[in-house]
């Protein structure tokens, strides 16, 4: 029992840390903000330039904007900025030998920007004024808490790869380019769209696209092979690599 | 297995790649001991404390930190020692306070405890400030702070005054001699003959990844006090340094006599020129 309650204090003495580090790293923050931001901001202008209610497909594009945007910025950014913050600062190290393990830090690491992930999700998905008629909540529910759980394993992947914040930002930034853009441009290229169909974002995206659309989502054997397909090399690579040299080369 | 060692190396060697960076490293840690490793840049002091601490694995040979064959050891091993590496960092953006709180909270060791080790560190008016904004002895000083937190049985440190002005220094090795005094054993790497002479119960020398010698630092001079000599400061202003031959000794001693000797030195060796000796390089090469 001591022992459980020993574990859970070492898991949230890390959450706390990352906190405090991601709250404070101005950079990072401003993710979210911005993401919510945009979502608003367009909604104004779109808004203003069709004058009152926005058609389906420019609500759509908001909302697949704003959600992929919100997945990889907060994911895979956020968790992977903050690890190679502390490789730069030399604190990894200092919690890996004060009897952290290695689980204990991944999820520590990973919690708190997985719950502002699936936060601001919902917030996107809320301001975007989908009407609520069409969206199926539980469906919602678990393709982002998956999609942001993904986009998060990907972040501990940066991190255990990047030996600073400036290469950590390279690192990231294919994986930007393809699972948030792909998403976003899918709205404008047909071909586009079909490739973000086998992306854990595009899965999203889609879903929200029917909301915006006002059809009935239904979940497509496809969508879940992707999200479970994605979801587990995500923890094999992150594996493989934590094997082979841990949180932090020697 | 002997009750009271707390440390054991028989027979370490590393090699990366074609490097063999330790060559046979055999030493033991005891209680409330304070062992050195002394050697140069390069020799593999480093090294050593990684392979003991668990974070780097040997070629060949075995460590058994407090009874566990350093191989198996696992993340617990960390709540009974106290790791300060080379480099090692702290939470700038939080307060002193904060970084203490939050190893304490890994250990789960009292606010209480965390009050008296910042006392005891001489940071208790910095507790509110920024950690980023303290002076690198004071940071130096917060790190070993969170070190000792836990009352760790044993003290790994990595050359911790290195970098440090010789006052701040100072300081550091006033804290270390306190918590020996508090029973804590320490292992510790220098380059820093004179720290390793003021703080260490016994020295090994470490010569590109050998201990070339061992011993407590007065009996390693001794040793090593072979052709004796004395520096004579005479009343002329004058400076001679004698070997120890019976011409020399009389020529003393009749000084003595006449009362013209101001000042009078035994040269015997410091641990940097027995280092020169067996090595014939440099301690600070
Ligand atoms: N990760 C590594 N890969 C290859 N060589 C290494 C590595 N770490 C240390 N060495 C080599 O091992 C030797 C000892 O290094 P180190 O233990 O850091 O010395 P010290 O701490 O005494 O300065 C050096 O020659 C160094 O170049
Ligand atoms: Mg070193």
């Amino acid at each position: 029992m001591g022992n459980t309650m020993g574990n859970m204090n070492k898991l949230f003495a890390v959450a706390r840390i990352k906190w405090i580090c991601i709250s404070r790293n101005a950079s990072v923050m401003l993710g979210p903000i911005l993401v919510v931001g945009m979502v608003l901001m367009y909604k104004v202008l779109y808004g203003s330039m069709v004058g009152g209610e926005l058609p389906p497909i420019l609500t759509g594009v908001i909302l697949s904007l704003g959600i992929s945007m919100n997945i990889c910025m907060d994911g895979f950014m956020m968790v992977g900025m903050a690890i190679a913050e502390e490789k730069e600062k030399h604190t990894l190290r200092v919690l890996m030998t004060s009897s952290i393990t290695g689980g204990q830090y991944f999820v520590g690491s990973i919690l708190f920007p997985f719950v502002l992930t699936v936060a601001v999700n919902f917030v996107v998905l809320l301001i975007s004024q989908v009407s609520m008629e069409y969206v199926s909540m539980p469906a919602f529910f678990l393709v982002s808490v998956t999609a942001s759980l993904i986009s998060c394993v990907l972040g501990m992947v940066v991190g255990i790869c990047a030996s600073n914040q400036m290469n950590a930002s390279l690192i990231a930034y294919p994986l930007l380019m393809v699972f948030m853009m792909i998403p976003i441009l899918g709205n404008l290229s047909e071909t586009l769209r079909k490739v973000s169909g086998f992306l854990f974002t595009g899965v999203l995206t889609e879903m929200t696209n029917c909301f915006a659309n006002e059809t009935r989502y239904m979940v497509k054997p496809l969508d879940v092979a992707v999200l479970a397909g994605e979801l587990v090399i995500s923890v094999l690579v992150f594996l493989i690599l934590y094997k082979k040299n841990g949180y932090e080369k020697d | 297995m002997e009750q009271n060692i707390l440390l054991q190396l028989s027979h370490i060697s590393k090699r990366f790649k074609t490097d063999l960076a330790l060559k046979d490293i055999s030493m033991s840690l005891h209680p409330g001991e304070v062992l050195g490793f002394l050697g140069p840049s390069g020799a593999g002091k480093t090294t050593t404390i990684k392979i003991i601490t668990g974070q780097l694995r040997q070629t060949s040979g075995e460590a058994r930190i407090l009874g566990t064959d350093s191989t198996n050891i696992d993340a617990s091993i960390y709540e009974k020692i106290g790791v300060v590496s080379d480099n090692s960092g702290i939470y700038e953006k939080m307060t002193v306070w904060q970084n203490l709180v939050m190893f304490a909270q890994i250990w789960g060791v009292s606010n209480a405890r965390v009050e008296e080790v910042l006392r005891q560190v001489g940071l208790g008016e910095h507790r509110k400030k920024q950690a980023g904004k303290l002076s690198k002895g004071q940071t130096q000083r917060l790190v070993l702070a969170r070190a000792v937190l836990h009352k760790p049985k044993i003290l790994f440190l990595d050359e911790p005054t290195s970098g440090l002005d010789p006052a701040t220094a100072v300081e550091i090795h006033k804290m270390l001699l306190d918590l020996k005094a508090e029973g804590m054993a320490i292992f510790l790497t220098t380059h820093n003959m004179e720290e390793a002479t003021k703080l260490c119960d016994s020295v090994a020398l470490l010569h590109q990844g050998e201990i070339v010698e061992f011993g407590s630092p007065q009996e390693l001079c001794l040793k090593y006090n072979t052709n004796k000599r004395y520096r004579v400061l005479l009343d002329g202003k004058e400076e001679v340094v004698l070997e120890q031959t019976s011409e020399n000794v009389d020529m003393i001693a009749d000084w003595m006599r006449r009362n013209q000797v101001q000042r009078i030195h035994s040269c015997e060796p410091t641990l940097e020129s027995v280092f020169l000796q067996v090595t014939g390089k440099a301690l600070s090469a």
